[in-house]
């Protein structure tokens, strides 16, 4: 199984780290990987663009089925290994408090994509608008929207208290958002600022599917210090 | 079922129109639903805030569960209602990978098409810039001949996973239906418009069919060409 499957990544981006914890999750540990890197350009090699038109990471192929989006990724892992490893999103059927449970998950499985396009329109400000196009005005509010949507998350975080996203269970948005939350740290969200969401990062931390996929780089290097006045 | 259902929506709402079609798939009319409108600031309204801090819509609420995200309210619909309506989910690995990795490319399908569109209401006056819009168009336009080629791979007839209809389709077409009523040219297009022509006349999504693109009718007028150039 884990054998048939391929996944291109690089080190530190969430999207390529959702799949890597999937992967651990579901029991598929020996799945062949490459590990880019971005500052290279190596995402825009023909090797990528083979399997990803779009020349962005992960890339992941599963014998002749290719998914080069992380969610899409995370959920076709789940639905195909459905029996093995940790369930991450549990079966609806025959159980009130189940769907309940999905509802959330699922709420905060695609919040997740609101947070990270909200932290990404920080950290790429400069890299995708042009200098000329730049302006303090729109700097700036994209960095109150990005506390906005942190806090919002210190809230969603202080009505778990099982630890986990969506309660007392590690599921898919976990697996989803986790990455997320460690990047933000990395880059020196401040810890007082928001102590749940550090919670949650030194909960996750501990975790076997992240301990065994922490980004290589992140290890090597010290973070940033971007975002320590959000 | 249905009668335990809110939805809170907007006309012209992509968002709102993929939970639409999805109630509509899964059989569910007789929701209760409450239209909103976006310029009289409704989606701020306290009824909306209780449900939805974000202020935002769709805003879906089943019983005591509360869906806040299209995406996920699809997904949590077809998990509900699996046995009931059509299967929006196909079994086979193949392609059920094929939907997973078009619904999301679809996220980003509907961003490039907001960052074009909706220029105006997302950038202040001061903030806005010729050239920006102009490289927005252009990535719009990467991105259609991008589902131009998926469709032609596929054949006519086809629908965006393969021959049967999926929730691929439930979230990708209300972005289709958009570009072509903000004056996307069909001869420049050919398989999207085959697609739209073959969409447009399923049931779901003729009984859902926003009734207005743009709520103010001088907006619509002004954007009904918008995109005929592309």
């Amino acid at each position: 199984m884990a054998k048939d499957m391929t996944l291109w990544w690089g080190s530190g981006s969430p999207p390529c780290w959702r799949v890597l914890i999937a992967l651990e999750e579901k029991n598929l540990q020996g799945y062949n990987q490459k590990l880019l890197s971005f500052e290279k350009g190596e995402h825009k090699s023909k090797e990528v663009m083979d399997v990803n038109p779009r020349g962005q990471l992960p890339a992941f192929k599963f014998g002749d089925i290719v998914i080069n989006e992380s969610y899409g990724a995370c959920f076709f892992l789940e639905s195909k290994f459905k029996s093995q490893g940790t369930k991450l999103i549990p079966d609806c059927a025959g159980s009130d408090n189940n769907c309940a449970l999905i509802a959330l998950i699922m709420q905060r499985v695609f919040e997740g994509n609101t947070l990270h396009q909200k932290m990404a329109d920080v950290f790429m400000y400069n890299r995708r608008v042009p200098e000329n196009e730049r302006h303090e005005s729109a700097f700036k509010r994209l960095k109150e929207t990005l506390t906005t949507e942190l806090q919002m998350w210190e809230g969603h975080l202080k009505k778990t208290p099982g630890g986990f996203l969506a309660g007392e269970n590690f599921s898919m948005a976990d697996v989803i958002v986790f990455p997320s939350v460690a990047l933000l740290l990395r880059m020196g969200l401040s810890e007082d600022k928001y102590p749940k969401l550090a919670e949650y990062y030194k909960k996750l931390q501990g975790r076997p599917s992240v301990k065994a996929t922490w980004p290589p780089t992140w290890k090597e290097t010290p973070g940033q210090e971007l975002l320590k006045d959000i | 079922m249905a009668k335990a259902m809110t939805l809170l929506w907007a006309t012209g709402s992509c968002p709102c129109w993929r939970v639409m079609i999805a109630l509509e798939e899964k059989n569910l009319q007789g929701y209760n639903q409450k239209l909103l409108s976006f310029d009289k600031m409704e989606h701020k309204s306290k009824e909306v805030l209780d449900i939805n801090p974000r202020g935002q819509i769709p805003t879906f609420k089943h019983g005591d569960n509360v869906i806040n995200e299209s995406y996920a309210a699809c997904f949590y619909l077809e998990s509900q209602f699996k046995s009931q309506g059509t299967k929006l989910i196909p079994d086979g690995p193949a392609e059920q990978a094929l939907m997973y990795q078009r619904m999301f490319e679809g996220l980003t399908f509907y961003e490039k098409l907001t960052t074009v569109a909706y220029y105006e209401w997302y950038v202040p006056e001061g903030e806005r810039h010729e050239s920006a819009l102009k490289r927005n168009k252009e990535a719009l336009v990467t991105e259609l001949k991008l589902w131009e080629s998926y469709l032609q791979k596929l054949g006519s007839g086809s629908y965006l996973a393969g021959p049967s209809f999926t929730l691929a389709d439930v979230v990708v077409f209300p972005t289709v239906g958009a570009l072509f009523g903000f004056g996307l040219s069909p001869e420049r297009y050919p398989k999207l418009g085959e697609y739209y022509s073959l969409l447009k006349e399923r049931p779901s999504v003729k009984a859902s069919w926003p009734p207005h693109w743009l709520e103010n009718p001088k907006d619509e007028d002004k954007l009904k060409d918008a995109l005929k150039d592309i």
